[in-house]
């Protein structure tokens, strides 16, 4: 399977920039994420990729063939790219049974008879769903039309499969079951799939890389563990799972170590820093759960980043608890297995755990 | 997994062959100029000096300077608007109650009358004009019984009489558009209002009713437009005694001209095309392009809970319903049965000792007969063919990326604003200035089929784009992502997810086109009549009977079409849409 090549993507809808120099390559058999909230440009950019939307300057391109080039004039019709889609409805024509379904690409295709109803079953086969082709989709649950359409897609061998937000239709057990499914077989068929989701959970689980969208702009691509422990901007850390975001101005900088005075607060807070000039205003983001929590205050004079924080509530989630602290008057929230019943409690933000970046801006400090 | 190489679709080559391009051009084109053909002529020849077929011909408004010179003129005019004002008026007070009632409250016969109250649109409007006449016109069977015993002044050839008739006619148009609206409102809103304590007619006036604003809004607009063009109604009952509107006018003066010299009748005819489009517009205006769509969205979930009526109202409301519908459309088409059975419908003498076959053996003879075949024949046809275009215009208006296709979305709301008599004139003189083929479509039943084909695109339209609209566009997205281009996307799935819609197209088609006639009686020409045409004719000679057997067969060729096409329908909607 070939690579997607997206090059300068550019498109607006009147005054409204929905993609605003996209940029971006989906490596052979590998499972790329398009993440961002709605409106962030990550369905059109799938769109544009399927040929459904007509971009307004940049270049789309599948191996050597080039879908769409705006310099050279090149607009591949969506039925010529040979892509497999897998739509948000899942969109499979309710007057055709599933087998019909399945069949319609390759009867397009020209292949006819025992060929194409071996194709059909085996593909069937494939997602499990061989003993239904009989049926007409709406005698099917949610996750059956959900496998119906990933074999119509898949069943004429295309290029590169497409999932515009495949699993938001299905409850939150069989979401969990489908994606666990889904991506057992993306790696045996070794598919190159460009996936489009809003859903964090989604995109960390399933995908080899991941590129975050906002306001048709992409802020930052990189492995699910990388995006999730060094976001590069305020927006993606808040964007995947929850933050606690601390402002403040650097006073000084010393062996690799920055030393930042908080707003609002006499606190300082000590984090790690490549380059960085004292003065800078900046953001401090630092997940609930690398924060440690202690009842021993003797803790409290040992180390930096030590604090006395009091405790606002505790709500308990199952395997964790939530602490909702109050920090020297800033507000902190913590995830702790541990259950503390104490008013107070000794709060150790680790250095490696603070993420460092210039305020407001896209840029980032270090 | 096997790999499976495929080459990319070899239909690509095809569709270099046959561009879809080409497709939705040709669609787009026979749309436009079928609806423009009528026009472009009449607009013409309401300018020129003298007809246009005869050479030399220059500009001048004289035609127009004629027409307002003219007292009688403006004496239609004024009856028209005040015949238009009161049938409004009343039929949508009439619909929207009667909606109200049907669709929100547990009114005794509810599911019945939901059903019987738009007969009057389905029947025959030649046939239930016939049937009020029989019982209800001067020496009606009943008249003197309303006059005399119950001192009911009820003079049906007077304006007011014939706004009763109007009324009726046009409730249902009311009822519909109002009943969609209201299918769309969550029930939970009056549920809301009750729970906060408010009593039952309360929530009608203060959340029901306002509400339907829109809806009555859109109804009037539309009913007022229908009002303006009516043609039949002051035909047979007002033109009699004189009363005539401006439809009838233009037609009267047509048809007694002593030489072929429409000029002022096409200055009157593009007054009212220019009423009708100006309504269209102010509709446009006033409820946004949507609202457009109103009267055939009406799948909302059936209200699940009504208004409680109490013991009291709920049977006395569904009296007052079914004495309406009694007195409306049962007793006037058993009035039209009657008359075609007897000699003379006379309340002077018991209808079995006049009985006789005699009207019904008429109709065996030929102009009766090939009228029968020729109106059968061209609403098949019409219907057939009306539908296969329209289908192919709504996709290529909503589907696809041709160029022009935001004009099409207009042009097929247009003929249902244009006045039968403004096609059957236009047509008239467009088969005169285009020929060939314009003659040979003149001597045969296809000029009428194409007239009363263009006439009834709308309504096509207006079944089949709520339709499409309800097809995701995913549907077609998913075709066109596995390889097929956008005519086999369109054959392969659009269309055939849209064959319910298209059928029940075919069968409104059928029944309207099949009793239609107002642009056929401009373009009539012998051995070519069809049922309405030849019905006046015979009213004309004074041969009510064999006019009310006619009647009677157009209305029982409805009633089957409308049988036939609920029972097929109904079969057919098991399967839901994605």
């Amino acid at each position: 399977m070939p690579e997607i090549a997206v090059d300068a993507l550019s498109m607006s809808f009147g005054t409204n920039q929905v993609l605003d120099n996209v940029s971006f390559t989906v490596h052979e058999r590998e499972f790329l994420t398009l993440l961002g909230p709605s409106g962030c440009g990550k369905t059109t950019t799938l769109m544009s990729v399927a040929g459904f939307l007509r971009p307004d300057s940049g270049r789309i391109s599948c191996g050597t063939q080039a879908f769409y080039d705006h310099a050279a004039k090149i607009y591949l019709a969506a039925e010529d790219r040979n892509l497999g889609i897998v739509f948000q409805s899942y969109a499979i024509w309710p007057h055709m049974t599933v087998f019909e379904n399945v069949a319609f690409p390759l009867k397009v295709r020209k292949v006819k008879g025992e060929p194409r109803r071996r194709r059909v079953m085996e593909t069937l086969g494939l997602v499990e769903m061989a003993d239904y082709a009989a049926r007409y989709p709406h005698e099917l649950s949610g996750g059956q039309q959900q496998r119906v359409a990933l074999a119509r897609a898949l069943v004429y061998s295309p290029s590169v499969l497409l999932l515009d937000e495949p699993f938001s239709n299905l409850d939150a057990k069989l979401r969990e079951r489908a994606r666990t499914w889904l991506m057992g077989l993306q790696r045996d068929l070794g598919l190159t799939t460009l996936f489009v989701t809003h859903d964090q959970d989604e995109a960390l689980s399933l995908s080899d890389r991941i590129v975050v969208m906002n306001k048709g702009s992409i802020l930052q691509v990189g492995p699910p563990e990388e995006i999730y422990r060094r976001p590069d901007h305020r927006f993606v850390a808040e964007f995947l799972g929850h933050c606690n975001i601390f402002t403040g101005h650097v006073t000084h900088v010393q062996d690799q170590l920055a030393t930042v005075q908080l707003d609002t607060t006499q606190q300082r807070l000590t984090l790690p820093v490549g380059a960085g000039a004292p003065g800078d205003q900046i953001d401090v983001v630092v997940r609930p759960e690398a924060i440690i929590l202690s009842e021993d205050l003797s803790q409290l004079s040992q180390g930096v980043n030590t604090y006395r924080a009091k405790v606002r509530s505790r709500a308990f989630l199952g395997d964790h608890y939530v602490y909702e602290l109050e920090l020297a008057g800033l507000p902190l929230t913590v995830t702790h297995p541990t259950a503390f019943s104490a008013a107070e409690l000794t709060v150790h933000i680790p250095v490696e755990a603070c993420r460092a970046m210039t305020n407001h801006t896209e840029t980032t400090l270090i | 997994m096997t790999t499976l190489t495929h080459a990319p679709p070899s239909a690509a080559r095809l569709r270099r062959l046959l561009p879809a391009s080409a497709v939705q051009a040709v669609t787009w084109l026979v749309v436009v100029v079928g609806v423009l053909l009528p026009i472009v002529p009449l607009l013409y020849a309401s300018v020129q000096d003298r007809p246009i077929y005869e050479a030399g011909g220059v500009f001048t408004v004289s035609p127009y300077r004629q027409l307002f010179a003219d007292p009688a003129f403006w004496q239609t005019v004024r009856n028209t608007l005040e015949f238009a004002t009161i049938a409004t008026g009343l039929s949508v007070a009439l619909g929207g109650a009667a909606a109200v009632a049907c669709s929100r409250t547990d009114i005794l016969g509810r599911r019945v009358w939901t059903k019987l109250l738009l007969l009057p649109i389905l029947l025959p409007p030649l046939g239930v004009i016939l049937g009020w006449n029989a019982l209800y016109g001067p020496g009606g069977y009943a008249t003197n019984f309303i006059t005399r015993t119950l001192h009911i002044p009820l003079n049906l050839t007077s304006v007011i009489g014939m706004s009763a008739l109007g009324t009726v006619v046009a409730m249902p148009v009311a009822f519909l558009i109002c009943q969609a609206s209201l299918a769309n409102v969550e029930s939970s809103l009056e549920d809301a209002a009750r729970s906060v304590g408010a009593r039952p007619l309360r929530v009608l006036s203060r959340v029901i009713v306002p509400m339907m604003r829109p809806a009555l809004l859109n109804s009037a607009l539309l009913i007022f437009t229908l009002c303006i063009e009516s043609l039949g109604i002051a035909l047979i009952l007002g033109a009699p005694a004189g009363n005539e509107f401006v439809a009838s006018y233009l037609y009267n003066t047509w048809s007694n001209a002593s030489t072929i010299d429409p000029g002022a009748v096409s200055a009157g005819a593009m007054i009212l095309l220019l009423c009708a489009v100006g309504l269209l517009l102010l509709r446009r205006v006033l409820l946004g392009s949507e609202a457009r769509f109103i009267s055939v969205t009406g799948r909302g979930r059936g209200s699940d809970k009504l208004l409680e009526l109490g013991r009291i109202w709920r049977p006395i409301l569904g009296v007052v319903v079914a004495l309406y519908l009694l007195i409306t459309t049962f007793a006037p088409i058993l009035a039209l049965a009657l008359q075609s059975s007897v000699s003379l419908l006379t309340p002077l003498e018991a209808p079995w000792h006049l009985w006789t076959a005699g009207n019904w053996r008429q109709l065996g003879q030929p102009v009766f007969m090939s009228s029968i075949r020729n109106s059968v024949e061209i609403a098949a046809v019409g219907a057939v063919l009306t539908t296969a275009v329209v289908a192919l215009a709504t996709t290529v208006a909503h589907r696809s990326t041709f160029k022009l296709r935001g004009s099409l979305q207009f042009i097929m709301m247009f003929p249902r604003s244009m006045p039968g008599i403004i096609v059957g004139i236009g047509f008239f003189w467009t088969f005169v200035l285009v020929n060939p083929p314009g003659s040979a479509l003149r001597n045969s039943i296809w000029g009428i089929v194409l007239a009363l084909s263009i006439r009834s695109l709308t309504l096509a339209y207006l079944v089949l784009y709520p339709a499409l609209a309800a097809v995701s566009s995913s549907l077609d997205d998913a075709a066109r992502s596995a390889g097929a281009g956008w005519w086999m996307t369109m054959r392969r799935v659009v269309l055939p997810i849209l064959r319910p819609a298209l059928l029940a197209s075919f069968i409104l088609l059928f029944v309207s086109i099949l009793n239609d006639y107002d642009p056929a009686l401009f373009l009539v020409t012998p051995g070519h009549e069809i049922m309405g045409v030849t019905m006046l004719d015979s009213l004309k000679q004074g041969s009510t009977g064999p006019a009310a057997a006619l009647a009677m067969v157009q209305v029982a060729v409805t009633v089957v079409a409308i049988v036939i096409g609920t029972a097929v329908l109904g079969r057919r909607s098991r399967r839901t849409h994605a």
